[in-house]
């Protein structure tokens, strides 16, 4: 019972943390559609670039695709940056001893306060990027409960990713450039799960690590492709979803608590 | 309101303790801009595979990556202007600083300077692995000298007035971010502006850095300043750089003595 109130004052928190940015939403919201309209024609261009010349019309099939890249990664944004941003608020204020007062472990505190405010705050952005892009190129979009799996193994990894960050933030504070670029990283490598552009090798073995990469494959089977979520192996398939993902929470969840327990020893928890 | 006169010397001296500040705080977390420096070089490899389709097109990178350098320089004065304004908010010390007679222009001055350094030591480190990593074509040309220095003073105007932001909108992370995106995407990291459709082509000159790195590309390939005078490039360049980093100071001023008036300058 205690544990209930608990989480539902943390939600509580985050949602009204979230109205309290709703400006800073709505200057991000037209970021990820102009960078979709943008990016579209663009890709696998190199060669046509460097000599000046480019199509800049847009194709439906391509843009698709990107919608449905970029969505998720809304996700992966509201989640990790506003979790490290209002973690190094709190470390910076002093308050964040006061998290470790609740019954609850502060991890799940840290966690539970965002993720539900970064689902609203990714509804809202990714409908009004799809209804922006929509303007310019149609989408097709096979709308199926199947996706639902996906979109939640996706949720999970954005937490491990964001506990993750959240616990070297304990640790090293002004992490921030670090954090835009591991995200930066994030959004490239999982394009190797799409048929966007021919990635070498290398490039897509390695975006097997990444935590948006089949999550991203598992949607465009689903969505895009038609095909089963139960599909096993193969890029999105349920076994490398499902591990990624758990494996990428257990990473959060352990660095935070190594994270918080360096931050305790150096008595750098309450003061800055 | 009475004000102080301070000599010329003793606010020259302000701004040089701020700079040696943030020097000692940028060799604190000297890892970190390590770690920021190859997350950076990774994601323009990155992007330039991705718009190359998977191999790097040579041709395209030397040209595009002078931009991802001033994205560079940009990027690290406002993310860790907005933050380092943001921690002394949080933690107390910005109204310390305010005890100083120093106008707090001074300060911002050897704040900027500061990462202005960190911003340029991480882009040559930078430079250097795609050139020669890559093997890019790029002979570096004495007269992309004054081009440079003034892309670097205009993405430092522009990380000022972000910092600026900061004294007055308690969470800027959103406009710091898009910002950054929006340089990286019409300053001409990911393509040079000069193959956007026109009306994209004007509305990507506005945007700092944008102007300076097609400066500099003019330079690069041999045609002298003259060339980027007459098309008109250089003059803007100066123009713009000027505008941003008047606005960044006055805008930094008017923002700290608002904070003093308002009691905005400790934790809200």
């Amino acid at each position: 019972m205690n544990t209930a109130i608990a989480l539902r004052n943390e939600i509580g928190k985050g949602l009204r943390f979230a109205w309290s940015e709703r400006l800073q939403i709505l200057i991000e919201m037209p970021m990820f559609a102009v960078f979709v309209i943008l990016l579209g024609p663009l890709l696998g261009q190199g060669e046509n670039l460097a000599s000046g010349q480019v199509d800049w019309s847009l194709n439906s099939q391509t843009t698709t695709a990107m919608v449905l890249w970029f969505t998720p990664f809304i996700f992966f944004y509201m989640q990790v940056v506003k979790l490290f941003w209002r973690l190094l608020g709190e470390i910076q204020a002093g308050t964040l001893e006061q998290v470790f007062l609740s019954p609850l472990p502060p991890w799940l505190v840290a966690a539970a306060g965002r993720v539900a405010a970064a689902f609203l705050e990714t509804l809202f952005v990714a409908a009004a990027t799809y209804g922006m892009v929509s303007v310019f190129v149609s989408i097709h979009l096979h709308w199926t409960p199947a996706a639902l799996l996906p979109a939640f193994a996706i949720m999970i990894a954005a937490i491990g990713l964001s506990l993750i960050i959240a616990g070297a933030t304990l640790v090293y504070k002004r992490i921030q450039i670090v954090n835009d670029g591991v995200l930066m990283m994030v959004m490239i490598f999982s394009a190797s799960a799409l048929p966007l552009i021919h990635v070498p090798g290398w490039w897509a073995a390695i975006s097997h690590a990444f935590p948006l990469t089949d999550g991203v494959g598992s949607l465009y089977n689903v969505m895009i492709a038609h095909g089963s979520v139960t599909q096993a192996w193969g890029v999105g398939g349920l076994v490398p979803l499902l591990t990624v993902s758990t494996a990428y929470l257990l990473a959060g969840i352990g660095t935070f608590i190594v994270g918080e327990r360096v931050a305790k020893n150096r008595g750098t928890l309450g003061r800055y | 309101m009475s004000t102080i006169a301070v000599p010329i010397a003793f606010q020259t001296r302000l701004a040089q303790t701020e700079l040696e500040k943030g020097l000692r705080l940028m060799w604190r977390r000297r890892s970190l801009v390590v770690a920021a420096t190859i997350v950076y070089g990774l994601t323009y490899l990155g992007i330039s595979l991705f718009i190359g389709g998977g191999h790097l097109v040579k041709e395209l990178m030397v040209r595009t990556l002078p931009a991802m350098l001033a994205v560079l320089v940009a990027s690290t004065a406002a993310v860790e202007g907005t933050a380092g304004i943001s921690e002394e908010i949080n933690g107390g010390t910005l109204e310390q600083t305010r005890l100083s007679p120093a106008r707090a222009e001074v300060q911002a001055l050897g704040r900027m300077t500061a990462l202005g350094i960190e911003g340029l030591a991480v882009a040559v480190v930078v430079g250097i692995v795609f050139v020669l990593g890559v093997g890019l074509d790029i002979t570096p040309h004495p007269a992309a000298l004054i081009p440079a220095a003034l892309t670097i003073l205009d993405a430092l105007g522009y990380g000022l007035i972000m910092t600026a932001l900061v004294v007055r909108v308690a969470s800027i992370g959103a406009i710091s971010h898009v910002g950054n995106m929006a340089i990286m995407a019409f300053g001409g990291m990911l393509v040079p502006v000069s193959v956007f459709p026109h009306g994209l082509e004007i509305f990507a000159r506005f945007i700092p850095t944008t102007l300076g790195v097609e400066s500099i590309n003019t330079t690069l390939a041999g045609h002298g300043l003259g060339a980027t005078w007459s098309d008109g490039t250089l003059p803007w360049l100066m123009v713009h750089t000027a505008v941003v980093l008047i606005a960044g100071f006055t805008l930094y001023a008017i923002n700290i003595r608002h904070a003093q008036r308002e009691g905005g300058l400790s934790p809200r």
